[in-house]
């Protein structure tokens, strides 16, 4: 088939009705815009809460929960063994908190491929005394440069410095809600009383910030060296390790084989933030079918304006059969015409689509809960874009192809004659 | 022999009208160079037939010869074909595209043959135009012609592939007599110099009295 021929006289029919062609492109330009925007926006939303519990949150959790024994005396008892034992009012055991083993399962994670790194903490119950007043409180032993690297730690310190923890002896951080409850200022002496009732005074050096309101009220952080001095334990005691992974969704896998391997309890992230996942998965599945609904109602504009340019240019069509061309070369000259509307107006599309994000990128957005994003967050996938342009062709294809085979099977005979 | 055009046994009727027969039995052969002319009455068939002899129209009994080829058993891409390179038109109405001007317009059919490059066909088109002394007229868009001069550029776009026939349906139907004229001459100077074989349907007596030979029908006969 001569190409050319076909792209030249699909251009002339599509310049003579301009403004109608002009209107489609408009159709579909507006169409991919607002789809690639509204994905952009979507998506960078999606990233930025999933970034939250993601970022901050260990993949895999190594701690010894507060449980009973799993293995019960019955159970082990010869005369028992095949049955199906019922066990009444059973309590929790006094397990110890501690990891069992913690350096020869540190040894071994560091040579694991699939562990990105780890990092040990120490978690207790104290109270912080003000005055006459006790708060309870939760202090974490932790070593701040491997959070800081693993979990964003410093991202949420809104004062002071995250280093300070292991700069200054006896430094602590407390959560800024905690802090104005306690009326302490950075540089301030922070009396502390453990469970075992030893009492302790530490210095504020920063205050922390997570999002989560209630949390910031009981929440505190030191050095795992403070954090084992309070606690009258050696340096060797740790109640969690947390592991990032390379693979986020390998993570329950890998917990499943911690657990059984290293015989402590294994959390991984999916299971500890369920609701998260859906979350994103809803709004992804609603941003698509907005945009691609807006595509539809534009492949209708360009079905209309393609029915109509067949109606207007019957005669053309019949001379152009009358002349020699086929059935086959009429329906390439509408089908040239719908593509090169949907590849124009897509292409357009992709650039105000770009433009839009760009602008939504810049406007301030300012939460409490969010102390490191100052604009709304948009993600800049290609991938979108490729759909975009991908998708504003096919739908214009299909859009053309009805209108093109009633052109290709218009009878010149009649139209020439009838007239 | 030398038959360029045969109608052997033509038939048609209309189904929508009950089955009214339109083409009765036609037979007729024209030879290279004739200059022939079928007249009759409104609703004599003469309409009909030509477009069942252009090949527009498949719905017929009988056969159609075109260059000692049937045309019965042709798909409709390779009648297409065949009308692009053997068969020239000119219709009552000039039916020329608006989009494209009048040299883009006669060039038209010499693209879709595909057979000679742009600057060839372009060459052709203008000598074309020359002939029928329209060459000024090749840059003006088509709305901007008079009905006796888009009636020329419609001859013009009919020769530009050098076809075995031309087929014309009432080429002066809708001209003023001096008009009429003019294209009349050009037939007639197409048929004695350049020995083109053309095929005129007409209702009018008097152009039919110059050509060479005249075909009478009435009522879906030849008479």
């Amino acid at each position: 088939m001569n190409y050319k021929l076909i792209f030249k006289i699909a251009k002339a029919l599509l310049l003579a009705r301009w403004r109608q062609s002009l209107v489609a492109a408009i159709g579909v330009t507006f169409g991919i815009g607002m789809f690639i925007t509204l994905l952009s926006f979507m998506t960078g939303l999606n990233e930025m809460l999933d970034g939250l519990v993601i970022n901050r949150t260990p993949h895999v959790r190594l701690y010894n929960d507060v449980k009973p024994n799993p293995s019960q005396a019955v159970n082990k008892w010869e005369l028992y063994k095949g049955y199906y034992n019922f066990i009444y009012s059973l309590k929790s055991s006094t397990t110890r908190q501690e990891i069992y083993n913690g350096n020869f399962i540190m040894k071994a994670l560091e040579k694991d491929e699939r562990v990105l790194g780890f990092a040990q903490r120490l978690t207790t119950q104290v109270f912080f005394n003000n005055g006459s007043l006790d708060l309870n409180g939760v202090i974490n032993g932790i070593e701040a440069d491997k959070e800081r690297q693993l979990f964003s730690f410093n991202d949420y310190i809104v004062a002071g410095s995250g280093a300070d923890l292991q700069n200054i002896s006896n430094a602590i951080i407390l959560g800024k809600p905690l802090a104005a409850k306690l009326q302490l200022n950075i540089g301030d002496v922070v009396p502390v009383t453990t469970a075992a009732g030893d009492r302790y005074t530490l210095k504020l050096v920063g205050l922390f910030q997570s999002g989560i309101n209630d949390l910031d009220k009981v929440q505190s952080y030191t050095s795992l060296k403070t954090a084992q001095k309070i606690m009258g334990k050696p340096n060797n005691y740790i109640t969690e390790i947390a592991i990032k992974v390379k693979d986020f969704d390998k993570a329950p896998a890998l917990a499943r084989e911690y657990a059984k391997l290293y015989d402590t309890d294994a959390e991984d992230i999916q299971t500890a933030n369920a609701t998260f996942e859906t979350g994103t998965r809803i709004r992804l599945i609603i941003s698509y079918s907005v945009g691609i609904t807006l595509l539809i109602v534009a492949a209708f504009g360009i079905y209309n304006i393609l029915n109509m340019l067949i109606y207007e240019k019957i005669d053309s069509i019949a001379i152009l059969n009358a002349i020699g061309f086929s059935g086959r070369d009429v329906k390439s000259i509408f089908l040239t015409i719908s593509l090169s509307i949907g590849f124009f107006g897509g292409l357009a599309g992709l650039v105000v689509g770009f433009t839009l994000s760009n602008i939504i990128d810049r406007i301030p957005f300012n939460t409490q809960a969010l102390p490191t994003v100052t604009t709304y967050p948009i993600n800049y996938n290609p991938l979108f874009y490729l759909v975009g342009i991908v998708f504003s062709v096919i739908t214009t294809y299909l859009a053309g192809f009805f209108p093109a085979k009633r052109a290709s099977s218009i009878d010149p005979v009649i139209i020439i004659r009838g007239k | 022999m030398n038959n360029i055009l045969e109608a052997k046994h033509i038939s048609k009727n209309f189904h929508d009208t009950g089955g009214m027969q339109v083409l009765n039995d036609i037979n007729f052969s024209i030879i290279k160079g004739d200059f022939v002319s079928i007249i009759g009455k409104s609703g004599s068939g003469k309409s009909t037939l030509l477009y069942v002899l252009s090949t527009m129209d498949t719905d017929y009994q009988g056969e159609v010869i075109i260059d000692n080829v049937s045309m019965r058993n042709k798909q409709k891409k390779e009648l297409a074909v065949v009308r692009n390179e053997k068969i020239g038109f000119v219709f009552q109405f000039h039916y020329l595209l608006n989009e494209f001007s009048v040299l883009e317009n006669v060039m038209l059919p010499a693209y879709k043959l595909n057979k000679f490059s742009r600057p060839e066909i372009q060459k052709h088109a203008s000598q074309k135009l020359e002939m029928l002394d329209i060459l000024k007229l090749s840059d003006r868009k088509v709305n901007q012609l008079s009905g006796g001069e888009k009636q020329r550029v419609a001859i013009a776009r009919a020769l530009i592939n050098n076809p075995l026939i031309i087929m014309a349906d009432e080429p002066t139907g809708n001209l003023d007599t001096v008009n009429s004229e003019i294209v009349f001459n050009i037939f007639q100077q197409l048929s004695k110099e350049y020995n083109q074989t053309i095929l005129v349907v007409t209702h009018d007596p008097g152009f039919a009295k110059k050509t060479h030979r005249i075909i009478e029908m009435a009522d879906g006969s030849i008479i």
